[in-house]
């Protein structure tokens, strides 16, 4: 009798660990293939349409509500917005998790695409967690540098290192956008950005002056480790029948004394003195 | 005599089985109360498992959610199943926030505070986390937090926790993951690479000393001192070399191109990066 009982209990038990699932992998594939749909029609739910709410009901939405302001919290404060989450369980037990993700979002304006698999294993009150695969895409005009980053970072499976490092490296890229764009701005006769302002490249050119033209060149440049580094170089051209007055040998010496002068009034104030010896 | 006794133990062993009995059919109602409650709860799950699937269905199928069919009762039953789904979307966005390291911050005291969590890893394997509490009612100010007294916490938030909150939490992850990698790469040391012992090592794990043996008819073995100067790396910026330590001397003869092949060795191995990944192995030098 026992025995019938027992082996009834650990039936169910099973059942419904299986229905849980079941019911998890559904509800995930509905938001996966018909996630418009589902917000359309969660619109109606909100406003409370089809009679009146019943109390089951405004609980699940204050819990719904509360876990949007969380994560508007924490897409505000990482700095990282994710547009997409896709989550496959392939395996779970009391003690272990392993789960597939796809996320795909940006930082700024960075795109990026991140698929990627951890395991978690329970071991006494410890939670060991490891990152079992890593790929990343990343898109836009600035990541011309960034592969042997990426691939690095797929290698070791760093996926902490790569979010790290993308936030400092959008943020270096905003800071040479806003400033480029500010001076397209401001001096546009004679600041041109050819590759847009997201790429690397300002030329300072005077119509009076026709060809001498100041190139800068402000790379971001990110190491292997994740260590981002700007470092902006000139380039001067000056045509072959002005040289024979560059007495000064300024064609040699300018890309040095820019350097110099980026390392005593900053970058700003450097692009700012190229742009104004040009404003006769 | 023996009778009374037999007839004795006779009635001991029925009592005795009594309550074998009653200890029995207590645990039967046990069970049985409990195949009762997971039955009610198999039921439940498989009636809401139908519910979703049967709103998948109208929804792939693009039909109407609301039709004069759906009983009342049905339709809130529909309307529940697409907020669970929507929540768990939700809670799978907070998951990947995790995941990927986020700060977590989270509100306490209704605004007079907040908590932010610090997620260290290296090399996709997750180490430590650690968490603080920042008050904000006048200035912003570091009430409770568990990150080790040797890390310069005051420094930083000198730096910038006043005019830049995200560059503060910024570089505290930045240098929080540095020590932690510092100090898995110790830990890495110690269990795989069994020709390097780890004589010392601090706190901040930004001082190494390790004695590196290779093995041979002579065992040889140098002194390795790294240091990391930058804290926010967990890459040495300088390594030092000494093979002059004592009992090199207890050798009758010190064969210096076989020292001057592992200091080779061991220097082209600092230069490539990935530091846990080498093997000081043992070099048959010649």
């Amino acid at each position: 009798m026992e025995q019938k009982y027992e082996e009834e209990i650990q039936m169910l038990q099973q059942e419904i660990e299986m229905l849980e699932a079941e019911q998890e992998e559904t509800l995930r594939s509905i938001f996966i293939e018909h996630g418009d749909r589902l917000q359309h029609e969660l619109k109606s739910v909100f406003e409370g349409r089809g009679g009146a709410q019943k109390p089951t009901l405004s609980k699940l939405i204050t819990e719904v509500r509360e876990l949007e302001k969380d994560l508007r919290r924490q897409t505000e404060i990482n700095g990282i917005a994710l547009n997409e989450c896709f989550v496959k369980t392939l395996h779970k037990s009391e003690r272990k998790l392993v789960q597939q993700l796809r996320l795909a979002g940006h930082c700024s304006v960075l795109l990026f695409q991140v698929e990627f698999a951890v395991t978690e294993i329970q071991e006494g009150d410890a939670l060991l967690r490891r990152v079992t695969e890593l790929n990343i895409v990343v898109d836009g005009v600035e990541f011309k540098d960034f592969s042997a980053f990426v691939s690095r970072v797929e290698d070791t499976k760093d996926l902490l290192l790569f979010f790290r490092t993308l936030r400092t490296f959008s943020e270096r890229c905003e800071e040479r956008r806003q400033t480029f764009q500010h001076f397209q701005e401001k001096y546009p006769d004679v600041v041109s950005l050819p590759e847009g302002c997201r790429s690397e490249l300002m030329i300072i050119r005077s119509p009076q002056l026709p060809g001498i033209s100041m190139t800068i060149f402000w790379k971001i440049d990110v190491s292997m480790e994740g260590v981002v580094k700007p470092s902006l170089e000139l380039l001067l051209k000056m045509p072959d029948q002005a040289r024979e007055f560059d007495t000064k040998k300024v064609m040699e010496n300018g890309s040095n004394y820019f350097q110099s002068l980026l390392q005593i009034l900053g970058v700003e104030a450097s692009i700012e003195g190229l742009i104004r010896t040009v404003c006769l | 005599m023996e009778n009374s006794v037999l007839g004795h133990l006779m009635a001991l062993e029925r009592g005795g089985m009594g309550q074998q009995d009653q200890h029995d059919s207590q645990r039967l109602e046990m069970l049985k109360a409990r195949a009762v409650t997971l039955r009610a709860k198999r039921d439940q799950i498989k009636q809401q498992t139908d519910v979703v699937k049967i709103l998948k269905d109208k929804i792939s199928k693009d039909l109407p959610l609301e039709d004069d069919a759906a009983a009342a009762g049905g339709f809130i039953e529909q309307q529940k199943s697409m907020l669970t789904a929507w929540r768990m979307q939700l809670k799978d966005l907070q998951r990947a926030h995790h995941l990927i390291g986020g700060y977590e911050l989270v509100e306490c005291k209704e605004g007079k505070s907040v908590c932010v969590s610090f997620h260290t890893a290296f090399e996709g394997v997750y180490l430590e986390t650690y968490n603080m509490e920042l008050d904000l009612t006048r200035t912003v100010q570091i009430s409770r937090h568990n990150i080790p007294p040797s890390f310069p916490l005051e420094s930083f938030a000198k730096q910038n926790l006043q005019k830049d909150f995200k560059a503060f939490l910024q570089t505290l992850s930045q240098n929080l993951n540095a020590l932690a990698a510092r100090r898995r790469q110790v830990c890495l040391l110690k269990e795989l690479v069994g020709s390097v012992e780890v004589m010392e090592s601090n706190q901040l794990c930004n001082i190494l000393v390790l004695m590196c043996t290779a093995q041979s008819e002579t065992p040889k073995a140098v002194l390795c001192t790294l240091e990391y100067g930058d804290l926010s790396q967990c890459l040495p910026t300088r390594v030092s070399i000494d093979c002059c330590i004592w009992f090199l001397i207890s050798y009758e003869h010190v064969d210096l191109e076989s020292a001057a092949m592992t200091l080779k060795h061991i220097n082209s191995v600092f230069r490539s990066v990935r530091f846990p990944g080498f093997e000081f192995q043992s070099h048959s030098v010649t």
